[in-house]
């Protein structure tokens, strides 16, 4: 190994261990040093802003640490900027509209930033074993994290998430131990070269894949979702929505790209048009933004499903959808949270009149919806255009032709949102309480869906470099 | 990079959308700037269009004006623009229609009157950029794109029932798009499978090896789209709603352009794409138009809403050009093409009409008028020539387009043209019972007594119109001398074997 691919790494692990530092920070230093209390908030950001100034352009070279547990290279460096990005507008959410009490301590900012830490080892990790362990250290605290405000629906949330996300690590487990029995080595570079699997492998792979799409939120395994997102703090369902699920995507290409036909590509198959299939379907029946928004993110985790059929050209093009769908499903969520009176958040109707009374925030909301609908020009139409070219270059069209198919009918849902905003009079006096931050992030991302795919040429060529990595 | 400024076609889709943007600058209480502003962007437009018109030599064959800016070239897409004569001719189009449909919204929009231009604006810049696409993704870029607008005109500043018809028209327009998506995907890697190259660009994408097999599924595919926005019978259920409720200068363009998209689609992607299948498809295709003929000049005769006659009478219109476009024949292609352009002004004025109307009485019933002819003498000549337009009486613009449809494809489905005759004969009579009963007659309402006739701000918007109206009935072979080598274009790849089109039914 030579010096500078070293220099690299160092700087690159920088910003992991800046979070670890922060994240003790935030829940010890204010027990000792009086005037901190209050403070965790911006030490967590300024972290999490300080890990974003250490990212540097990757060299074309693959770094393993600790026996290759974790691997560095361009693919991992796109996600963790990725990671560290979305980290930063959850923090500012978070500051600007405090989930936790005014009394708790930094126990938010801790378990926030833990589970950022699990998502960066659950991209960068090497083998299945420390797989499981990063998705451990991510999930973990979310389920605290759901349930943070200790109100009822708060603890239904974390119940529900902490019951079935308990079922999707133990099958987990229990696929990793199968798989282990037949290969010694679970490092996904040697599980590539293990062969077509026997029957009791299969069967560990299908264990291993179902923990995961728990996580990532595959129809039949969704079912903590909604729950979930609507009880959950609204930056925390938003940190689900972007982040958590861009670490299950990861693995679940990692352990897709083994296989290049047989039974578990038709495993995926069917995950891929059963999600699409069912979590659009059952969107249109949602009344409330935040369920609407859950069962969104389902359906889009269908269709990036469906471009791990186009090969390494559709894992580019997953790794540009990750960040566009963020950008969208964030400002979702940051405008939930500033019409939000409730803990489950707005109802959809209670966003009637919006184009009245906040225009410029109706505009926004109105981008995101069209994004996620991938209606052009806006870069969630770029992100679907991409994803299922490069399934149908590969001969899937049956599956991508049941995507767009189910994308219209997600039409319908968005446009709701909409009709609402801009066709229907304002019922009562909205709740509304300005704050500058949430209103900086929602423009923030409305700027991104809208330039982000009219000029996607620059991150379409880092997901290109990214995209051979893995 | 300044070639984006400098040549025309790129011109026209970049200063709608760039004007619609700086409307942002100017402030929402401002009307009178706004509506100026407006206005003054599409004129503007229109000039470009002008220069447009100049460049274009009548005499070239295939794309002219052709600007190319690589865009993502790892996926083979280029901002690609180009025109011919059929491009031409309904680009001229949009931009007439374009200050009218300004115009005609000075009064009768009254709220949220900056959003609702920068919607018109940007729904222009769309429009342009469909029919001056050269590049697939392009295209679907701009016929998709162009919803936003369309549907925020039709819900926001709508009729009564403006939600229903708003979603109805976003949804059914999107559930006919999104598998043309999958088939200019599956293109794109047919071509790329044969030849190496990834290429969206629709000249190079002509004339592919597909099979005929594939070529059934993927003509099916785009036509169910284009059916849709023609729109043929029986996809035609959202244009009524969608016309009746849209505002006046949305009716003007759904009409007037928008529709003219469908048609588009057909000359410019489905038949020359995919000839084998076109071949199998067209006289069913042309048996749908020729339904909806019939079949809409009925239903417009049983309605008591002037608007919705007017848009009944779109679905007829555009079946006849469907037939026309679908028997390949020269005579016939080149009426359809000129036929659009005709239904484009003639409906549109139409709608323009009925505007005024609706202004005055906020009725757009047949009942509510008689005998306009005594208070409002201007505005029934007006009504009368355009009228006429629209029922093809020889002299004015849709006489030509109608006649050459119904002769061309008389050669190729004589039994259809035959039954499409009926549509003109029905035309002429529920449009001139429509004309009589609100023109002539006596003064069955007595608040009609006091209608005021045209205003100069509606004389501007209708005169356009007028002129090209007289101006193609009278003298049709400039603009059929611009369409010629098109039309002539879109037969080939028709026929990619056939060197004589004339002669293909004779042998």
């Amino acid at each position: 190994m030579n010096s500078e691919p070293l220099a690299y790494a160092a700087n690159a692990l920088a910003g992991p261990l800046l979070l670890a530092a922060a994240a003790f920070a935030c829940l010890l230093l204010p027990l000792f040093i009086k005037a901190l209390r209050g403070t965790q908030g911006v030490i967590a950001l300024s972290a999490a802003l300080a890990a974003l100034t250490f990212l540097r352009r990757p060299p074309m070279a693959e770094i393993g640490f600790f026996g290759g547990t974790l691997i560095l290279n361009p693919a991992s460096a796109y996600l963790w900027a990725f990671g560290f990005a979305v980290l930063a507008v959850i923090l500012v959410l978070s500051l600007a509209r405090p989930p936790a009490g005014e009394d708790s301590g930094g126990e938010y900012y801790f378990l926030l930033l833990m589970a950022s830490l699990g998502l960066l080892a659950l991209i960068a990790a090497g083998d299945l074993f420390t797989a499981f362990i990063a998705l451990e250290l991510l999930s973990l605290p979310l389920y605290a994290l759901a349930g943070i405000r200790r109100s009822r629906p708060g603890l239904e949330a974390a119940y529900k998430y902490f019951m079935l996300g308990a079922f999707g690590s133990a099958a987990t487990v229990m696929g990793i131990a199968l798989l282990n029995s037949v290969y010694p080595d679970l490092a996904f570079a040697a599980l590539m070269k293990a062969g077509a699997p026997e029957p009791l492998a299969l069967a560990g792979f299908v264990l291993v894949i179902s923990g995961f799409a728990f996580k990532t939120a595959l129809v039949p395994f969704h079912m903590w979702v909604p729950d979930a997102y609507e009880g959950a703090p609204t930056a925390i369902s938003a940190f689900m929505g972007a982040a958590v699920k861009a670490g299950g995507v990861i693995i679940l290409w990692r352990l897709f790209r083994i296989f290049e036909y047989g039974p578990v590509r038709e495993l995926f198959w069917w995950l891929a048009a059963l999600t699409a299939v069912a979590a659009n379907l059952m969107a249109l029946a949602q009344t409330g933004l935040k369920r609407l928004l859950a069962y969104s993110s389902v359906a889009h985790a269908g269709y990036i499903t469906v471009a791990f059929f186009g090969g390494q050209r559709g894992f580019e093009a997953v790794l540009y959808y990750l960040p566009v769908y963020a950008m969208a499903t964030i400002g979702a969520f940051a405008v939930a949270l500033a019409l939000e009176k409730e803990e489950r958040g707005p109802a959809i109707e209670d966003l009637a009149g919006l184009a009245k009374t906040r225009p410029w925030l109706a505009a926004a909301m109105a981008a995101f919806m069209f994004s996620l609908a991938g209606v052009p020009p806006l870069a969630g139409f770029f992100a679907k255009f991409f994803a299922f070219s490069a399934a149908v270059n590969t001969g899937s069209t049956g599956l991508v032709a049941a995507a767009v198919i189910m994308s219209a009918v997600s039409m319908y849902y968005y446009l709701k949102v909409t009709v609402v905003m801009y066709m229907k009079p304002a019922q009562a006096a909205q709740e509304y309480r300005p704050a500058g931050a949430v209103e900086a992030v929602i423009f923030l991302m409305a700027a991104g869906v809208l330039l982000a795919g009219l000029f996607a040429r620059p991150v379409l060529a880092l997901a290109a470099e990214a995209s051979r990595w893995f | 990079m300044t070639e984006l400024l400098t040549n025309p076609l790129s011109l026209l889709v970049l200063l709608p959308a760039a004007a619609g943007l700086a409307l942002l600058a100017v402030p929402v209480k401002k009307t009178a700037a706004l509506k100026g502003f407006a206005l003054a962007a599409t004129l503007l437009t229109l000039l470009a269009a002008l220069f447009l018109y100049a460049g274009f030599d009548p005499a070239g064959r295939g794309m002219q004006l052709r600007f190319t800016l690589p865009w993502l070239p790892a996926y083979g897409i280029n901002y690609a623009l180009g025109a011919d004569g059929i491009s031409l001719l309904l680009i001229m189009l949009t931009a007439v229609l374009m200050p009218s449909a300004v115009l005609a919204s000075f009064s009768y929009i009254k709220e949220g009157q900056r959003a609702y231009y920068m919607c018109l604006l940007f729904l222009e810049a769309s429009m342009m950029g469909v029919f001056a696409a050269l590049d697939l993704f392009v295209f679907y870029l701009f016929w998709e794109g162009m919803l936003i607008p369309m549907y925020f005109l039709i819900g926001v500043w709508g009729g009564p029932r403006r939600v229903y018809a708003a979603l109805k028209f976003f949804l059914y327009t999107m559930a006919g798009s999104v598998l043309m998506l999958v088939a200019i995907l599956w293109v794109v890697a047919a071509h790329h499978a044969q030849t190496g190259a990834w290429t969206f660009l629709m000249p190079e994408l002509y004339g592919g090896a597909l099979t005929p097999d594939a070529q059934f599924w993927l003509f099916a595919a785009f036509g169910l789209a284009f059916a849709v926005k023609v729109p043929l019978f029986p996809f035609h259920t959202w244009l009524p709603d969608a016309h009746v409720e849209a505002p006046t200068a949305g009716s003007v363009l759904l009409a007037g352009v928008l529709l003219k998209m469908g048609v588009y689609g057909y000359l410019r992607l489905a038949v020359p794409l995919f000839p084998a299948a076109a071949a199998v498809f067209a006289p069913w295709l042309a048996a749908l138009g020729v339904t909806g003929i019939v079949y809409a000049s009925l239903v417009a005769w049983a309605q008591k809403d002037i608007k919705k006659m007017v848009a009944y009478s779109s679905v007829a219109h555009l079946g006849l050009v469907i037939l026309g476009i679908m028997s390949f024949e020269p005579a016939a292609v080149s009426g359809a093409v000129l036929q659009l352009v005709n239904h484009g002004l003639s409906t549109g004025a139409l709608f323009l009409l009925v505007g005024v109307l609706y202004e005055r009485r906020h009725s757009r019933l047949i009942e509510d008028y008689g005998g306009l002819a005594k208070v409002m003498p201007c505005f029934s000549a007006v009504f009368m020539i355009v009228t006429l337009s629209s029922i093809g009486l020889p002299g004015l613009n849709g006489f030509v387009g109608e006649a050459l449809i119904l002769f061309g494809s008389f050669r190729v489905y004589p039994w259809l043209a035959g039954a499409a005759v009926s549509g003109v004969v029905l035309s002429a009579v529920y449009m001139l019972g429509m004309y009589q009963q609100v023109v002539f007659g006596p003064v069955r309402h007595p608040e009609n007594r006091i209608l005021p006739d045209l205003n100069p701000r509606e004389w501007l918007y209708l005169l356009p119109l007028l002129i090209f109206i007289a101006l193609i009935g009278v003298r049709p072979a400039p603009f059929l001398k611009r369409a010629a080598a098109a039309v002539d274009n879109y037969i080939t790849l028709a026929h990619p074997r056939a060197a004589a089109p004339w002669s293909q039914n004779e042998q």
